[in-house]
């Protein structure tokens, strides 16, 4: 069936919910409101208040409590209004329920999870691309979706995965893109990137709303005979090392393409695998293409400014591929 | 509105609060949104509200510390604190305890032993040079940990701050666990990934492992006791914070969750009048930090830190709040920490006076005088051999930690995420009996926001 990007997400969680008693939902408004977005609308209920909690605005009790509960064996699913204020809870993730398995071997299967994201004017505080702060924390597992397809199958892995995963949804993408979804129950590995268009003459590397940039940027350049090769990432920690090393061993040339802004982004440490694992079959420099070193601006000419577009793609292209 | 608290000095019966939330809970119970009306609540004709902290302290010592500046021989200035108030104040009686019996009383006397001498053990391997990185001390606490600790049914949840090493005890974990940890050893419970009291245990001892921020614990807690009773369990989940962690703002978050939700979180606010070097006159401005819980809208008693049968008592009546579902309780235990924030530190900042008032009130010198003079449970014989006793059980640990080896190098490696099997994960308390609306599954409407 043909399913919105945020549709795939609700039934993942919903069909989750109803496979599983031991998982609840929590966060600010998903109850009788649905939720911001809607993602939970509905599931109060079917599922109850127990099970769907509408929390005070406090988003260290949140993932405090998140994780509490998936010591005695729950799978909690928290729901941060906006990623932006996943950085309220900062502490909490980084210090709390990453570093717990390490040092002293409880498992915490929780599921943070929100909308993050530019495109669509949301200003400084609800446009955020916040997963490199959650890379840089060994412990916790970042994902980042592109399709209907994939969220479906993502969201349904994260609920079940023995580790806390960060789900990073893209709001731009909620009810912008339809895709095939299948009726029958089936999940996505978490860490497995997705060759979202195969081509032989250079890679782009990316994941989420970027992927439907490289995929236009894609059909553009096509017309002039240069062939895109397009990795999704899926995962963005842990990282798939072998799919990123496989099509620059194909290719020859890497871009590298990311929303968020590029010093310590996470184009650099793509960088650093291909020069550890394919240095040799590089025919041309690592290009990155990554939103401005600055806050993203709120009025629509700026934001457009900040954030990476379909037409920096198709002109980094051109001049790599002269390489 | 004005509003006005009524702190009764008076209330020596102890006479209970009983806050008037009646929320149904356990598995299925509509337990939201928790009534906010409450019997303690009590309007005059003024229409002054008036609250009620019941306070069951035999004594109330009243202390301003300040800074004020010193001149030395060379007339340079310095700053310093200074303390004023009532320091020759005699020392109060332990007050019975409602629950406790004998053999309780001197079970609870022998962990409270144990941790002293456990942690004087410390000290020795630190100077032996055994120790990697500092000690941290619990002296003058020991009631307040040990106390708190016993008064948990089997089943309840934990979590220690750095200065409970009694509780660890008290909840099964053996003074070479606490060593070992210090020593960062092979055999520690953390395998040398951490040190001091970070370690937990969520199979049997039910103690989720501290971290080193202030506060995060209690939101966590409050979480254990949503999962357990999202499986039709009412838990008490015990936690401490001190006068200058409770400054932090997830302190906040965690106890108002607690409150929203009427989970059975057991909160020790341990007033020990030092956070580091800083005085908790810099830390808050109400009298009393047990007067918070008004805000929050929940129960809120005061003890004598010092005082086994008083931690006791009010802990085990919050823990059977809990278990009869009627939400959290936040306890103030009045004390002093008796030593520096940790080994390194030799605590000069603190006026000598104040040392010396709290020494005559060391907890376990005032039990010991309660148990051997006052009620005579124990022989002056039998409280040496149980003396013993302690010393050689720390002796015997003390061996047991020394000889751990230190971990491998590349032990340092792996176990970052559950993979492999390693953990299955089922509910604890069994599988969540859920019923199901019949609300069947729709398309959601388009969204309003940010298109």
């Amino acid at each position: 069936m043909q399913l919105t990007y945020l549709e795939a997400i609700r039934q993942g969680i919903w069909e989750e919910m109803d496979r599983d008693p031991s998982v609840f939902c929590l966060g600010e408004d998903i109850g009788i409101y649905g939720g911001a977005f809607k993602v939970t609308d509905g599931f109060i209920d079917r599922f109850g208040p127990e099970r769907v909690i509408d929390t005070p605005i406090a988003e260290s009790a949140i993932v405090g409590a998140a994780f509490g509960a998936s010591l005695t064996g729950m799978r909690p699913v928290a729901e941060f209004q906006f990623m932006d204020f996943i950085g309220c809870a900062f502490n909490q993730i980084s210090n709390m329920v990453a570093k717990t398995h390490y040092l002293w071997g409880a498992p915490a299967p929780l599921v943070l999870r929100g909308p993050s994201g530019g495109y669509v004017h949301g200003g400084p505080f609800h446009s955020q691309n916040p997963e490199m702060w959650f890379v840089h924390n060994p412990g916790v597992k970042v994902i980042c979706p592109a399709t209907p397809y994939d969220a479906k199958g993502l969201i349904k892995s994260a609920i079940r995965d023995n580790n806390p995963c960060i789900f990073f949804e893209h709001k731009y993408l909620y009810r912008r893109i339809k895709g095939e979804v299948p009726a029958e129950d089936y999940v996505v590995p978490i860490g497995k990137a997705n060759l979202a268009r195969e081509g032989r003459d250079l890679s782009i590397v990316t994941y989420a709303a970027m992927v439907h940039t490289a995929l236009e940027a894609a059909d553009i350049l096509s017309k002039e005979g240069i062939d895109l090769e397009i990795l999704d990432l899926r995962t963005v920690s842990p990282l798939d090392r072998e799919a990123i090393t496989q099509t620059v061993k194909k290719t020859n040339k890497v871009i590298i393409l990311h929303e968020h802004s590029r010093t310590g982004g996470l184009a650099g440490e793509i960088a650093a695998i291909i020069n550890e694992e394919a240095f040799d079959d590089l025919d041309g420099p690592i290009v990155r293409i990554a939103g401005l070193d600055s806050a993203i601006p709120f009025s629509p000419p700026q934001e457009h400014h900040y954030l990476p577009k379909t037409e920096d793609v198709v002109r980094e292209a051109r001049r790599l591929r002269a390489y | 509105m004005g509003n006005k608290k009524q702190k009764s000095k008076a209330n020596t019966n102890g006479s209970r609060s009983r806050n008037g939330s009646h929320a149904r809970v356990g598995a299925g119970a509509l337990a939201r949104p928790v009534e906010r009306t409450s019997k303690e609540i009590h309007s005059t004709t003024s229409g002054v509200r008036t609250y009620s902290i019941p306070d069951y302290r035999l004594e109330h010592p009243d202390f301003t510390v300040r800074q004020r500046v010193e001149k030395d021989k060379q007339g340079t200035e310095h700053v310093r604190y200074e303390v004023e108030g009532d320091l020759d104040a005699p020392v109060p009686p332990i007050r019975d305890s409602k629950y406790l019996d004998k053999k309780q009383c001197i079970e609870i006397y022998r962990w409270m032993l144990l941790n002293r001498k456990m942690e004087v053990a410390l000290e020795n391997l630190y100077k032996q040079g055994k120790v990697v990185g500092g000690v941290y001390f619990g002296l003058g606490q020991e009631a307040c940990s040990c106390a708190s600790a016993y008064a948990l049914d089997k089943d309840d949840w934990f979590a220690p701050m750095i200065r409970n090493q009694g509780s660890l005890l008290v909840r099964g974990f053996r003074a070479s666990d606490t060593m070992m940890q210090y020593m960062a050893k092979a055999d520690s419970p953390t395998k040398g990934r951490d040190g001091t009291s970070h370690f937990g245990d969520i199979e049997k001892r039910n103690m989720v492992s501290p971290i080193s921020m202030l506060g995060d614990l209690i939101p966590v807690l409050s979480g254990v006791a949503l999962g357990a009773r999202l499986q039709g369990r009412n838990l008490a989940v015990m936690t401490y914070i001190g006068d200058g962690g409770q400054s932090t703002g997830v302190t906040y978050e965690g106890i108002n969750f607690a409150a929203v939700q009427n989970l059975g979180l057991v909160l020790f606010v341990e007033s020990n009048l030092w956070a580091y070097s800083t005085p908790s006159e810099m830390q808050y401005r109400c009298k009393d930090l047990a007067e918070r819980a008004i805000g929050y809208g929940i129960p809120g008693v005061i003890v004598d830190g010092t005082d086994a049968c008083q931690v006791y008592d009010a802990a085990r009546d919050a823990v059977e709040r809990a278990h009869r579902g009627e939400g959290p309780t936040m306890i103030e235990a009045k004390m002093m920490r008796m030593k520096g924030h940790a080994i390194h530190d030799a605590a000069s900042y603190v006026p000598k006076p104040m040392f010396d008032f709290w020494k005559k009130r060391d907890p376990i010198a005032r039990f010991e005088n309660y148990l051997v003079k006052e009620k005579k449970w124990l022989t002056p014989k039998e409280n040496e051999e149980l003396i013993k006793e302690v010393e050689e059980i720390i002796e015997a640990e003390r061996e047991i930690a020394v000889n751990s080896p230190m971990p491998t190098p590349e032990s340092a490696e792996g176990g970052v995420y559950c993979e492999d099997g390693c953990h299955e994960i089922k509910p604890k308390y069994g599988m969540p009996k859920v019923k199901k609306g019949t609300g069947g599954y729709k398309e959601t409407e388009a969204a309003v926001h940010l298109k």
